[in-house]
């Protein structure tokens, strides 16, 4: 398939006055994985319900391998395997059933890698979904996409109320579909789980996508945290070009600093620093750098 | 602090009662309305005493009519014609609004999990309970007061004809029937884990209690049965002809009982679980669900199958006492009166075409209730998972129209099939072609308004299941109250059930029930079609 995996070109989802995505362009090369983040309400999940065909652009197009999700969903969906954080599944079918159910409602199903996915995520098939945990439900919902082996996986928040133990599981399991071939799309409040697994990020802020790159340009393009220790009071940096988000604890000062470090390399031999150490910016840094202050909310 | 700390404490009993007072008001209002308009009714349709005797005549001491409605005692009176037409009905719908208060305010409420929010805080789950139920009560005296105060400004009593006694009596068992069944919403609430396991226990038993009642009134020798029955102790106390306050210890009895049970039982159990333990294990081998089809099949036959015998058991009970019922009838005065209820013939026929209203209504639920299931499919986003994989959203729906279709044609088979029975081991000698033709007959309004009710789910899926079941109960109002005349034509018209013919009393009207298949067919065609183009919407 040379096609992209999804493409939205120009995808825009409006209720009422309420503008929820807006002209939105995305798209994610096939064989990779995308970390969607946003904050709530950002348009992530809508994203994801245009990308399924479950709601109706108000203008634009949603492509899955370059067949569109409205126009042609069922075509569309052969590809697809999604997961939602909503783990309502059917109270009174028993998590084999929705199993069976899901796989056929797919077409296809690995029946080896089931029956594997059932024993490592430790799910007992047998009871009906309304005796599971939260957790439980929702490993019934993984194992149902990842047993197809679907080319595409879409997945909402699918480690909300997974303990640490499967969550590891659900990593590596997400990168064997990687290394098969397969593309994940993953939005995702944990930003460590987003770190660990995606090649490339995506931010969606008010309905709009503000970036699209791989971690690594994240971190080119973005701030530098430096910590400095001084034998005494350290100095005045505030002047010097670049530094920012400056914070003095004792003899302790920490910044950051955009564009070439060399000034601030200078002033510091200067002051007689005598401990210092630099460090790229977490995944959680660089997302909330694109939500300034203002957008947080005063506690 | 210490001035949020009095209102917290009275939280959830404030909670409850806004919901209940503001639901117990609009059911209250409806049922003084209803009241009301059949008071309204009497001098235009029976305006002469010759008609009111042949009234009192026909109905009086007709079984078939008492078992169904409620006792007929001095129908050639404006109360006991109220009595007669209104009771049985308000008793049953002031029960259901009682089950679904406490059933609501209770085990759905612990359902969504605010429970657990408010029991981690510094309160017991006993006096949490309370509150909760309090606060319902609240609810049902507003229920009954909006149904007294509606209905007597309407009628304008005590000139309308009733006294304020009789009025203030009528609201006293409106509030008897739906305490009862608070009661009872109190205590299955605390036996099964879901709000609507507790409510369909409810109804169940409400099921139970109008057959009780209808044995009881059947003139089969068993009257001492309704007192086994809450709806027969509300049947006792009479308040518009014969008040017998004695009913009221019963009513108070099960109340307190009940209460008491369910108190107790929210003191024992976890949270989130109820009494009654279940199986949560599937033994053997699964059947395979292998599509929309089968998965339609699996979580709808128990449901399709439960209204099936409900069904069957309600037509064989007709068809047991429509013989000995028709004999009463004769005379030419009978003959208008019956006239006026559909019926053209006299006898075993005439009584089974009245009675098939109430059959009517009943498939008629069963139509829209497919509907309202999947509605609430995709109102839990269910169907998300089915339509993001290669499942069609109209095959999914088409599914869903087969399997309403399908319950339809069970139940108008089964109709047909258990009043032939009944009817026959009675030595009544209608036809099975008769019978079955007159259960088919029962079809048409049914299909229409799942037509209608599916051409809402496509363009408003969160009115469609209200305003469907509105529709329902819409269409029986105007059938009983103007189904004889008290209402002008056109208004008639918006009723399903009066384009139906009272089979087997008369033919079935050919045109008229062509016309609702058609209204059902274009109402579902373009329910699928909107349903196609539309988002798919969450609760």
């Amino acid at each position: 398939m040379d096609a992209p995996a999804v493409r939205a070109d120009g995808l825009t989802k409006r209720y009422g006055r309420t503008v929820a995505l807006d002209h939105l362009d995305l798209e994610v090369p096939a064989g990779q994985i995308l970390g969607y983040l946003g904050p709530n309400g950002a348009g992530k999940t809508t994203t994801l319900r245009l990308l399924l065909g479950l709601i109706r652009p108000t203008s634009g197009r949603a492509e899955i391998f370059g067949v569109d999700a409205w126009r042609e969903p069922v075509r569309a969906h052969a590809h697809v395997a999604y997961v939602t954080s909503d783990v309502d599944v059917w109270p009174t079918l028993t998590g084999g059933e929705v199993l069976d159910l899901l796989g056929h409602a797919h077409g296809s199903v690995d029946v080896a890698l089931r029956d594997e996915l059932i024993t490592s995520f430790d799910l007992d098939p047998t009871r009906r979904v309304r005796a599971y945990s939260t957790g439980n439900r929702q490993k019934v919902l993984l194992i149902a996409a990842l047993m197809t082996r679907a080319d595409l996986l879409v997945l909402d928040e699918p480690t909300r109320g997974l303990d640490p133990l499967v969550d590891q599981v659900f990593r590596t399991y997400i990168r064997q579909a990687r290394d098969r071939g397969q593309t994940v799309v993953l939005s995702s409040h944990e930003l460590s789980e987003v770190e660990a697994l995606c090649d490339q990020v995506a931010i969606v802020r008010a309905g709009r996508l503000v970036e699209q790159r791989t971690l690594a340009e994240l971190r080119q393009l973005s701030a530098l945290a430096i910590e400095a220790t001084f034998p005494g009071p350290p100095p005045d940096l505030s002047a010097v070009p670049g530094v920012h988000a400056l914070e003095v604890e004792g003899s302790v000062l920490r910044c950051q600093v955009d564009g070439s470090i060399e000034p601030l390399l200078r002033a510091l031999a200067e002051a007689g620093v005598t401990r210092m150490t630099s460090r790229e910016p977490s995944l959680e840094e660089l997302f909330l750098a694109h939500y300034d202050r203002a957008d947080v909310p005063a506690p | 602090m210490t001035t949020g700390a009095a209102p917290a404490r009275a939280l959830v009993f404030t909670l409850s009662a806004r919901r209940a007072v503001r639901s117990g008001a609009l059911w209250g209002a409806a049922l003084g309305v209803l009241t009301a308009a059949s008071a309204l009714s009497y001098d235009h349709v029976y305006p002469t005493h010759a008609l009111r005797v042949a009234l009192a005549r026909a109905f009086g001491t007709n079984t078939m009519t008492i078992a169904l409605f409620g006792p007929a005692p001095h129908l050639d009176t404006l109360a006991g014609f109220t009595s007669f037409k209104v009771s049985l009905t308000l008793s049953v719908l002031a029960s259901l609004w009682g089950l679904r208060a406490a059933t609501g305010a209770l085990r759905g409420e612990e359902e969504t999990g605010r429970w657990d929010l408010l029991l981690a805080g510094p309160r017991r789950r006993v006096a949490t309970t309370a509150q909760a139920l309090a606060g319902v009560g609240v609810g049902v005296v507003v229920l009954a007061a909006t149904c007294v105060l509606v209905s007597a400004v309407a009628i304008g009593s005590p000139a309308g004809g009733l006294r304020w006694t009789q009025v203030l009596g009528l609201g006293g068992a409106v509030l008897a029937a739906a305490t009862t069944f608070v009661a009872l919403g109190a205590l299955t609430s605390q036996l099964d884990a879901t709000r609507h396991d507790a409510t369909t226990t409810g109804v169940v038993i409400l099921a139970i209690a109008y057959a009780l009642r209808l044995v009881a009134d059947a003139g089969l020798g068993l009257h001492a049965l309704v007192w086994a029955s809450p709806l027969g102790w509300i049947e006792e106390l009479a308040p518009l002809t014969a008040p017998s306050p004695v009913a009221v210890v019963p009513v108070a009895l099960w109340t307190v009982v009940l209460v008491a049970v369910a108190l107790r039982a929210a003191r024992i159990r976890d949270i989130g679980a109820g009494l009654l333990a279940r199986d949560d294990r599937r033994r053997g081998p699964r059947r395979l669900l292998t599509g929309p089809g089968a998965l339609t099949w699996r979580l709808l036959s128990s449901t399709i199958l439960r209204w099936w015998i409900g069904i069957t058991l309600g037509a064989g009970l007709i068809g047991l006492v429509a013989r000995k019922a028709g004999s009463t009838i004769g005379g030419s005065s009978l003959r208008d009166v019956f006239g006026r209820l559909g019926a053209t013939t006299l006898g075993t026929r005439a009584v089974l075409g009245v009675a098939s209203l109430i059959l009517a209504v009943v498939v008629s639920l069963l139509a829209v209730g497919q509907v309202a299931a999947a509605r609430a499919e995709e109102a839990r986003g269910h169907l998300d998972w089915l339509v993001a994989s290669r499942v069609s959203r109209v095959r999914w729906l088409l599914w869903r129209l087969g399997a309403a279709a399908i319950a339809l044609a069970g139940a108008g088979v089964l109709e047909g099939l258990a009043t032939w029975g009944a009817t026959a081991s009675q030595g009544a000698h209608v036809g099975p072609a008769l019978l079955f033709e007159a259960g088919a007959n029962l079809l048409p309004p049914a299909l229409a308004l799942l037509g209608v009710a599916t051409a809402l789910y496509g363009l408003w899926p969160r009115a469609a299941v209200p305003v469907s079941y509105g529709l329902v109960a819409w269409s029986l109002l105007i059938v009983i109250v103007g189904g004889i005349g008290a209402i002008s034509p056109w208004l008639l018209g918006t009723s399903v059930f009066h384009h139906m013919a009272a089979a087997p009393a008369e033919a079935p009207h050919a045109t008229a029930n062509a016309i609702l298949c058609a209204i059902g067919l274009v109402g579902a065609a373009a329910g699928v079609v909107a349903f196609a183009r539309r988002d798919l919407v969450g609760a």
